[in-house]
C-alpha cells in the first residue's frame, strides 16, 4: 500500500509538475519528437537498405559468358576446375537451350509471347557460379579472366559494394546527427527540470524539513523527465504510423529493390521509439535531480 | 480561539530525557568564521527553552545543527537520541519527523489551503489518505484555525498563518517543535496569542525551543534561556529573563 500511494503521489506531482511550466515542458517533448523522429527515418532507411543489400547478397553471383564451339568435355572440365576456385561456392552450366527457356519463360511471367519473327537465334551459353561470401566476386573473376573458354564475365560485385558505401554513410551520418539531437534534447529535459526544481524550492524545502525521504522529494521530477519522453514517443509513433504506408512504395521506388518492410518491423520500430524516449526522459532528469538536488538532506 | 487540544497518539520522549545534547560543539565555515564555540547544552524532553542573542550570535547556526542541515565541524550533537554524526542520509527523514520547525515568514506555500498545507506534510512522507483526513483537522482545531481550513495562506492574518504553520510542523508529533522567531512578523497581542499556544504544546510533553528577539516575551515567561554571543554561550540559566539580571 505504501509503495502504491508513492507511486500515485509522485505521478500525481509529475502531472502537474510537467503542466504547471507547460511552455517549456513541451518545448523539451517536440525535441524529442524531433530526435525520434529522426531517429525512426534512419531506422526505416537503414532497414530497407540492409533488406536490399539481403537480396543483392542473394544475387550476388558470377557469371561467365562461354565461348561459342565449346566440347562437352571442354565445358566438363572448365565446371570442374571452377569448382576447385576458393570462393566458389556453386556451378551451374546453362546451355543455349535453358538460356532460350529462361527467356521465353521470362516472356511469359509479363504477359507477352517471345515473337522472333521466324528467325532462329542461339544463346550464349554460361556457368552461373554461386559465391561463398558476396565479396568474394572479384576473386573470382580475376582467376576465371585468363581462361580461354570465357568470353566475358559479369559480377553485381560493384552494386553490393556501392550499397554497402551508401549504408556505411548513411549510418554514420545518421548516428552522427542523432547523438547531437540526442544531447539537444538532454540538455532541454536537464533545464526543464532544473527550472522544475527551482521553482519549487519552498515546497522541496518544506518537504525535508517534514522529513520526506530522498524518493518523495526526486522521484516526481524523474518521473517529470519520463513523461517527457514518453509523450514524445506516443507522437512520434503516431507519426510514423501515419506515413508508414505512404512510405513503403516510396522506399521501393527509391531504392529499386523490395524493402522487406513488414507489420514486425513496425512494431520494432515503436518499441524502439518508446524504449529511446523513455530512456532520455529519464537520463536527463535523473542528470537534472543528481546535480541539483545533490543536497536535498 | 483556540481549539480543544487532543494529545497525539504517540507520545514524546519521557519528560527528563535529553532531546538535544550538544558536547563541545564547535561550527567553523569555510571562511574562517566561526559561528559557534565550544558550546555544551542538555534539553530535557518537556523543556521551554529560549535561545537570544543579538544577530549573527549563531542561533541559526545552533537550530541548523539540531535539524541537521549542517553538521558540526566539532563535538557531538545528539537529537532525539540520534547521533546526528552518525546519522546515514536515509535515516535524516526520520530524524526530522521528530522535529517539528516554524520560522518567523511563516513559509507557507500560497497556492494551497491552510487545510491542503497541512497535509501537505503528511502527504509526502507516504501517510494514508484516511489518515490525513483523521489528522488535519485534529491539528486545525489545535491550533485554532479548523474554520479557516479552505483559506488561502493570503486570506489570513499573519497570526493565523503562523498557527498553519505550527499546525504543519506538529503533523508527526515531534517530539521537539523548533520556532525561529515566529513573532518577528507579528504585534504585540497576536505574539502573545502565538505564545499562549506554544505553551499549550509544550504542556502536551512537547519540548520547544524558541529563538527570538522578544524581550517581553522572555522577560515574562521567566523559562530556561540560553544566550549566545559571537558563538559562544554566555548564559545557560533557568527561569531567567532576556537580559542578565546579576
Amino acid at each position: 500500500m505504501g509503495f502504491i500511494r508513492f507511486v500515485a503521489f509522485a505521478v500525481v506531482r509529475a502531472w502537474q509538475g510537467f503542466w504547471r511550466n507547460a511552455m517549456m515542458s513541451l518545448a523539451a517533448t517536440a525535441t524529442v519528437v524531433l530526435m525520434l523522429v529522426l531517429l525512426s527515418g534512419l531506422f526505416i532507411v537503414i532497414g530497407g537498405l540492409n533488406s536490399g543489400l539481403s537480396f543483392i547478397e542473394s544475387k550476388v553471383g558470377v557469371t561467365a559468358r562461354l565461348r561459342d564451339g565449346l566440347t562437352d568435355s571442354q565445358v566438363q572440365n572448365l565446371v570442374a576446375d571452377v569448382r576447385k576456385i576458393p570462393g566458389v561456392k556453386t556451378v551451374d552450366y546453362v546451355s543455349p537451350a535453358e538460356a532460350m527457356n529462361r527467356l521465353k519463360q521470362a516472356y511469359e511471367e509479363r504477359g507477352e509471347t517471345l515473337n522472333l519473327g521466324g528467325a532462329s537465334i542461339t544463346l550464349y551459353a554460361s556457368l552461373e557460379i554461386g559465391l561463398t561470401t558476396p565479396d568474394m566476386g572479384a576473386q573470382v573473376s580475376q582467376a576465371l579472366s585468363g581462361r580461354d573458354e570465357v568470353a566475358q564475365i559479369t559480377t553485381r560485385q560493384l552494386d553490393y559494394a556501392k550499397l554497402l558505401n551508401i549504408i556505411g554513410v548513411i549510418r554514420t551520418v545518421g548516428i552522427a546527427a542523432l547523438v547531437l539531437v540526442g544531447l539537444t534534447v538532454l540538455f532541454m529535459i536537464v533545464n526543464m527540470i532544473r527550472i522544475a526544481v527551482y521553482s519549487r524550492a519552498g515546497e522541496i524545502e518544506i518537504m525535508r524539513l517534514v522529513g520526506a525521504s530522498d524518493s518523495f522529494i526526486r522521484w516526481p521530477f524523474i518521473l517529470e523527465g519520463i513523461l517527457c519522453g514518453l509523450l514524445g514517443s506516443l507522437v512520434t509513433i503516431v507519426l510514423v504510423a501515419v506515413v508508414w504506408d505512404p512510405i513503403q512504395p516510396i522506399m521501393v521506388r527509391v531504392f529499386q529493390m523490395p524493402t522487406a518492410v513488414s507489420s514486425q518491423f513496425l512494431a520494432v520500430l515503436s518499441a524502439l521509439v518508446l524504449g529511446v524516449g523513455l530512456g532520455v526522459g529519464a537520463l536527463g532528469s535523473w542528470i537534472s535531480v543528481r546535480s541539483n538536488l545533490a543536497s536535498a538532506n | 480561539m483556540i481549539g480543544v487540544i487532543e494529545r497525539p497518539a504517540a507520545a514524546p520522549p519521557p519528560v527528563g530525557e535529553p532531546v538535544i545534547g550538544m558536547v563541545d560543539v564547535g561550527m567553523t565555515y569555510p571562511n574562517g568564521k566561526a559561528a559557534l564555540v565550544d558550546v555544551n547544552v542538555s534539553i530535557p524532553a518537556g523543556d521551554f527553552v529560549f535561545l537570544v542573542g543579538p544577530s549573527g550570535a549563531g542561533k541559526t547556526t545552533f537550530i541548523r545543527l539540531v535539524i541537521r542541515e549542517q553538521l558540526p565541524t566539532a563535538g557531538r550533537v545528539t537529537v532525539a537520541g540520534y547521533d546526528l554524526a552518525r546519522l546515514r542520509r536515509g535515516q535524516v527523514p526520520t530524524l526530522r519527523r521528530r522535529i517539528g520547525i516554524v520560522f518567523q515568514d511563516f513559509r507557507l506555500l500560497p497556492s494551497k489551503t491552510v487545510f491542503e498545507n497541512v497535509a501537505f506534510a503528511l502527504e509526502v512522507t507516504g501517510t494514508p489518505r484516511s489518515e490525513i483526513k483523521r489528522r488535519v483537522p485534529q491539528l486545525l482545531s489545535l491550533v485554532g484555525l479548523h474554520e479557516h481550513d479552505d483559506h488561502l495562506p493570503n486570506q489570513l492574518s499573519g497570526g493565523e498563518q503562523q498557527r498553519a504553520a505550527i499546525a504543519r510542523a506538529l503533523v508527526h508529533d515531534p517530539a521537539m517543535l523548533i520556532a525561529d522567531e515566529p513573532t518577528g512578523n507579528l504585534d504585540p497581542v497576536t505574539s502573545w496569542e502565538l505564545i499562549q499556544l506554544l505553551i499549550q504544546i509544550n504542556a502536551m510533553g512537547t519540548t520547544v525551543l524558541m529563538a527570538t528577539h522578544n524581550q517581553e516575551i522572555v522577560n515574562a515567561m521567566r523559562r530556561r534561556v540560553l544566550a549566545l554571543e559571537q558563538g559562544t554561550l554566555v548564559r545557560d540559566e533557568a527561569g531567567a529573563a532576556y537580559e542578565r539580571e546579576y
